[in-house]
């Protein structure tokens, strides 16, 4: 199986490519938390992790992972043959059997009984075990992934909400401010005294100071909350194709190892009932040559034996030659048991009543 | 249709822990009862200690695979490699299990080469203990791994098939010796272990050990041979057959199981009220079954072989009360059958208060919190 073996290590190939490629796009959404964490701009960060090229790379490997199990039923190919070859007969029993059909059987029966596919199993659950395996690394590849990304996007949410927070509460303090200012405003228009309203518009400088700074606050803070945002975004649709992945793959590995389960049994079932219905009968047909001759030792056992009992000899009611004969003499065995405990009855008897001699 | 339908997982760490102490326990007892059935129909006392060395080996296997599941359900949540067993008419792990022990084992050098030393893994384990507070589940992943590879490479194992053994037990004459050959297969149709022995005689040239043409035929004949489907009189018959000087006189099967409890399997029948009503307690609803099957050659006959030459074949006695049937494959394809079953004291008791029929002919052997067996009829 050279081809199976090199398509494993070509899968074995694109998973590793598929994990570089995963890890490269983690890692950047994580190098992009740590910056964003020290206060660096990201944006340029979340534009270059796209996932286009994983998905690509992820098909590819999930297309050759479902061939790899598709392969397995090439595997299961040479069991048919085996199967066949138990239930036919071979070329030269064929020829045998143009001249003796019995040597012909004899042969093909030697062939059965030598007949064994405890190796090629084997085989199969290796197979299906190397292909096991490599589909498990990769699912955890991506339940470690996902679980990273997730606790990275919980810290960015709780970030992106202390954000939103502070933005609230800006607009309120801007909100809070416009009454003030209006009054301000108004008081400067109906004041005339010039002293009082220097000192009222210098007030007014003051506050729409404040109101400015907190405007270019609020700016700020929209753009960081928006960036958190599309970072989120990004990171959910990441955590939502790793789970997506994680999920073909529990299919693929649920698929495979159902499907070797059954196979296992249902071959070897295979195996042993042909194996079984073509020697049992037989066997006992030759056995039953030779029993002919036991049948003498058995009547001859039987009077020497133990109590009988009327239960076996009803079970043996309906059955083969044989089976009525060992009821004959089960039965024989019966009347000489009773004769002899008559007989028994009788010394015993005589025993008890001191009768001898009498 | 679904072939794995009586397959069942042990879905979680604690029922698969429950599952291997319960099998340790009975395994133990299992080597006690072994002592205690010398008897011609159950075991001769020269059996015993090839029963001994199998049971040691089924041990080993039980220790090994408790190894490996032992937190297989705990690493990883999604998927997780569990134990299946065949929870109708076994009670044991199914076959496949054995097979892949036996493919981890092909690879257990390589594992143990890469896996930290156990000594490592511990210090590994405390400082993880103290340093995060929370429970090392990975390392003593790692750590059951270890055990179970080195378990692996150092314990004698029951595989899937155990191949045959002989040893010369005498002479009957000069150009005959006697052998016995022993050797036992987890049966797939079954999922339970067999062990067969075999006693024969050889008339060849060659003595059969040293013969390396006919002993490796001999092996691969009788373990592909070795199915419970089939009778101890096919397979006598065919090995008679396909070696024209090697007679086996005497082959004997035990099996080991099925193994019935009340937590793991499903039963049908007496058993079942009897296992439910002692299960109150956990480790005392079980019962294993013990058979032992033998097939004794009554006598020979000569049978033409070409034209000039005969060879020996075997006749052999049949039970003619076993296993009523209309058909001739259905009737009995040995000389005698002994069922014992092996039990605590417990469900015992009500076993004998219940009285159901058909258990009056099986042996029984009550077992005792203390590992003390009393047999009974």
């Amino acid at each position: 199986m050279a081809d199976f073996n090199a398509q494993i290590e070509k899968s074995k190939q694109e998973v590793a490519a598929a994990r570089q490629k995963i890890d490269e796009l983690t890692s950047k959404i994580e190098t992009a938390h740590t910056k964003m964490n020290a206060g660096q701009d990201i944006s340029i960060d979340i534009e270059n992790a796209t996932l286009d090229d994983v998905h690509a790379h992820t098909e590819l490997m999930g297309a050759n992972i479902a061939e790899l199990i598709m392969g397995l039923d090439d595997v299961t190919a040479t069991f048919s043959k085996e199967f066949d070859a138990m239930r036919s007969k071979t070329g030269w029993e064929t020829f045998i059997g143009f001249f003796s059909k019995n040597r012909s059987d004899s042969i093909r029966q030697e062939r059965m009984r030598g007949a064994s596919i405890d190796d090629k199993l084997q085989d199969l659950i290796s197979k299906s075990n190397t292909i096991g395996y490599l589909l498990q690394e990769q699912l955890n590849t991506l339940n470690e992934h996902s679980k990273r990304v997730e606790s990275n996007l919980g810290d960015t949410l709780a970030q992106r909400e202390q954000s939103v927070a502070t933005l609230e509460e800006i607009k309120k303090q801007l909100v809070a401010m416009d009454p003030e200012i209006i009054a301000l405003e108004n008081k400067i228009s109906v004041e005339t005294d010039a002293a009082a309203r220097t000192k009222l518009e210098s007030e007014l400088a003051a506050m729409n100071a404040k109101y400015n700074q907190l405007a270019q606050d609020e700016q700020v803070k929209l753009a960081e909350s928006q960036t958190l945002e599309r970072y989120i975004e990004k990171g959910k649709t990441w955590v939502d194709s790793l789970q997506n992945q994680a999920a073909t793959q529990m299919v693929l590995i649920n698929k495979l190892q159902t499907d070797t389960k059954q196979r296992v049994v249902l071959y070897d079932a295979l195996v042993k009932s042909l194996k079984t219905a073509q020697q049992q009968d037989v066997a006992h047909k030759i056995n039953e040559i030779g029993v002919a001759t036991d049948k003498e030792a058995q009547s001859a056992m039987a009077a020497i034996g133990s109590a009988t009992n009327q239960r076996m000899a009803d079970m043996m009611e309906a059955h083969e030659d044989h089976m009525v004969f060992a009821r004959k003499v089960l039965e024989e065995k019966a009347k000489s048991d009773e004769r002899f405990a008559r007989r028994f009855q009788q010394i015993v008897e005589k025993h008890d009543k001191n009768a001898y001699g009498a | 249709m679904d072939l794995t339908l009586d397959h069942r997982k042990l879905e979680e760490a604690h029922e698969t822990r429950r599952y291997f102490a319960k099998f340790e326990r009975i395994i133990s007892h299992l080597q006690g009862v072994a002592e205690a059935v010398v008897s011609e129909n159950t075991a001769l006392a020269s059996e015993i200690p090839i029963l001994r060395g199998y049971l040691e080996a089924l041990a080993g296997t039980f220790t090994a695979l408790s190894y490996k599941y032992l937190l297989a359900g705990r690493v990883s949540d999604k998927l997780p490699n569990l134990l299946s067993i065949d929870r109708q008419d076994s009670g044991f792990p199914i076959y496949q299990e054995l097979l892949e022990m036996a493919n981890d084992a092909m690879q257990a050098e390589i594992h143990l080469r890469s896996l930290p030393s156990m000594r490592d893994l511990k210090l590994a384990m405390v400082d993880h203990i103290l340093r995060e507070q929370t429970a090392p589940v990975n390392l003593q992943f790692a750590a059951s791994e270890r055990q179970y590879y080195e378990q692996l490479t150092t314990a004698s194992l029951f595989w899937a098939r155990n191949d045959p053994r002989a040893a010369w037990t005498g002479n009957v004459s000069e150009k005959r010796r006697k052998y016995r050959v022993h050797w036992a297969v987890y049966d797939s149709q079954q999922n339970i272990p067999l062990i067969y022995v075999m006693d024969l005689e050889d008339s060849g040239k060659e003595a059969l050990l040293k013969d390396e043409r006919r002993w490796p035929r001999v092996q691969s004949h009788l373990t592909a041979q070795s199915s419970s489907a089939l009778k101890l009189v096919t397979i006598a018959r065919g090995f008679d057959r396909d070696f024209a000087d090697l007679h086996p006189k005497r082959l004997r099967r035990f099996y080991l199981g099925p193994m019935y409890s009340h937590t793991f399997t499903q039963q049908s029948g007496p058993l079942r009220d009897v296992l439910s009503q002692a299960g109150q307690k956990p480790g005392d609803d079980w019962a294993l079954a013990w058979t032992t099957e033998t097939l004794i050659a009554s006598g020979t006959e000569q049978e033409s072989s070409g034209f000039f030459s005969t060879v020996e074949r075997q006749v052999y006695a049949l039970d003619p009360f076993a296993a009523p049937g209309d058909e001739p494959q259905d009737t009995a394809g040995h000389s005698n059958r002994q069922r014992s079953l092996i039990l605590p004291q417990r469900p015992y008791q009500i076993l004998e208060e219940l009285d159901p029929p058909g258990f009056s002919h099986i042996r029984k052997y009550a077992v005792s919190p203390m590992g003390k067996i009393l047999s009974y009829k």
